[in-house]
């Protein structure tokens, strides 16, 4: 199949290699693991890849493909054109997903005209990505600690920046040991959207009678107890508004408090 | 479509103990970090990563299952923790491209 047939069915922008779009190619191969295009690409194939990087080219150069097909409306940005012009490989991009660009090619190898809708990626802001609920128990210093690993191995497993993921972390573990600390129990909700990570920690217990004084360095409340195990030593909420980009304290004394931090992504 | 569909039809092995489910749309990608972003509820997710964090992501985003295509072997640790979280994981034979012109061809997209 003729590449620039496949742009066509793609709706691809062609990126770099103009003059190689009448090149034939046998075979579609579609993956995002570079591995598996060097160990299972066959020659004289063209790459669907959502991996926008050089690498991606070169792999497909080794594996002695014709050209490489970003979806998603993936661009590279590391030289990826240059070693495509000086290796005469064609580089398109189209913003379909990798199911449709599936499906389009494989409709045109099969000479059948089909319009599906064009997908873009959903962009909206407050579209919620993942939500979640959890609880801590007071006085269980046994699990203390546990809902913010769960968060943090959470967080990371979706490939945000280590970075931001320790931030959350530290807010989170902050939170649940003030839980610990000094309420009955709580219950931890974690959102995330394209633009933030949002956990709201929604405690039982007798709430804090001035949460500006609790903002200070050094204030405590704890028990000689509580400090011998290293916590309560008043570093608490300041921590979490170091950590986070906004923190919103809500507190009825004997009722229990609400936390709501956030962290932009 | 079913995932039970996939597997009566299409001849895709059930690896994982979990329930059948309904499929709504495809989305394919062996980037974690991709289907985080870009998979919705109910999405059959195809994939050549078997490694067991595709579990957690899986969960997340609630896909109706994972397919692993190519016929790649799926560790044991990554079928059983899909098992624990009543994941589904398919196993296809054939890579992902040639399984969704078989999908597409199958007519079963739009049942």
């Amino acid at each position: 199949m003729e590449i620039n047939k496949i742009r066509e069915a793609l709706e691809a922008n062609v990126i770099e290699g103009s003059y190689g779009l009448d090149a034939s190619v046998e075979h579609i191969y579609a993956s995002d693991l570079m591995s598996d295009v060097l160990a299972f690409g066959k020659p004289c194939s063209i790459l669907l890849t959502g991996l926008a990087s050089r690498q991606a080219v070169i792999s497909a150069h080794m594996a002695e493909f014709k050209g490489v097909v970003f979806i998603r409306g993936k661009r590279p940005k590391d030289g990826a054109e240059k070693f495509a012009r000086d290796n005469h490989l064609v580089l398109l991009s189209s913003d379909l997903d990798m199911f449709d660009a599936c499906i389009r090619i494989d409709s045109a190898m099969k000479g059948v005209h089909i319009d599906l809708p064009t997908v873009k990626l959903p962009q909206k802001s407050d579209e919620i990505l993942l939500k979640h609920e959890f609880y801590i128990e007071g006085s269980n210093f046994a699990n203390a600690g546990m809902v913010s690993t769960e968060i943090k191995s959470i967080l990371k497993k979706i490939g945000l920046d280590p970075k931001l993921v320790r931030r959350v972390a530290i807010s989170t573990y902050e939170g649940e040991m003030n839980v610990v600390m000094h309420a009955k129990r709580a219950r931890v909700r974690l959102g995330v959207t394209p633009k933030l990570i949002e956990i709201e920690i929604n405690d039982e217990g007798k709430g804090i009678p001035d949460v500006e004084l609790a903002m200070q360095e050094g204030f405590t409340t704890a028990t000689e107890e509580m400090r011998a195990m290293g916590f309560g030593s008043g570093m608490g909420l300041p921590n979490i508004k170091r950590n986070s980009d906004s923190l919103n304290i809500k507190s009825e004394v004997g009722v229990g408090t609400t936390l709501k931090m956030t962290f932009l992504i | 479509m079913t995932t039970n569909d996939l597997v009566e039809r299409l001849g895709l092995k059930l690896l994982s103990k979990s329930e059948h489910r309904a499929v709504d749309g495809v989305f394919i990608s062996d980037m974690v970090s991709d289907v985080m972003a870009g998979a919705k509820s109910g999405n059959l997710w195809l994939t050549v990563q078997t490694h067991k964090s595709i579990v957690p992501a899986a969960n997340l985003v609630d896909v109706s299952a994972i397919v692993i295509t190519s016929g790649k072997t799926v560790p044991q640790e990554t079928v059983d923790l899909a098992s624990k979280y009543n994941i589904i994981i398919l196993s296809a034979q054939l890579p992902t491209f040639e399984l969704i012109s078989k999908l597409y061809g199958s007519g079963l997209l739009n049942k």
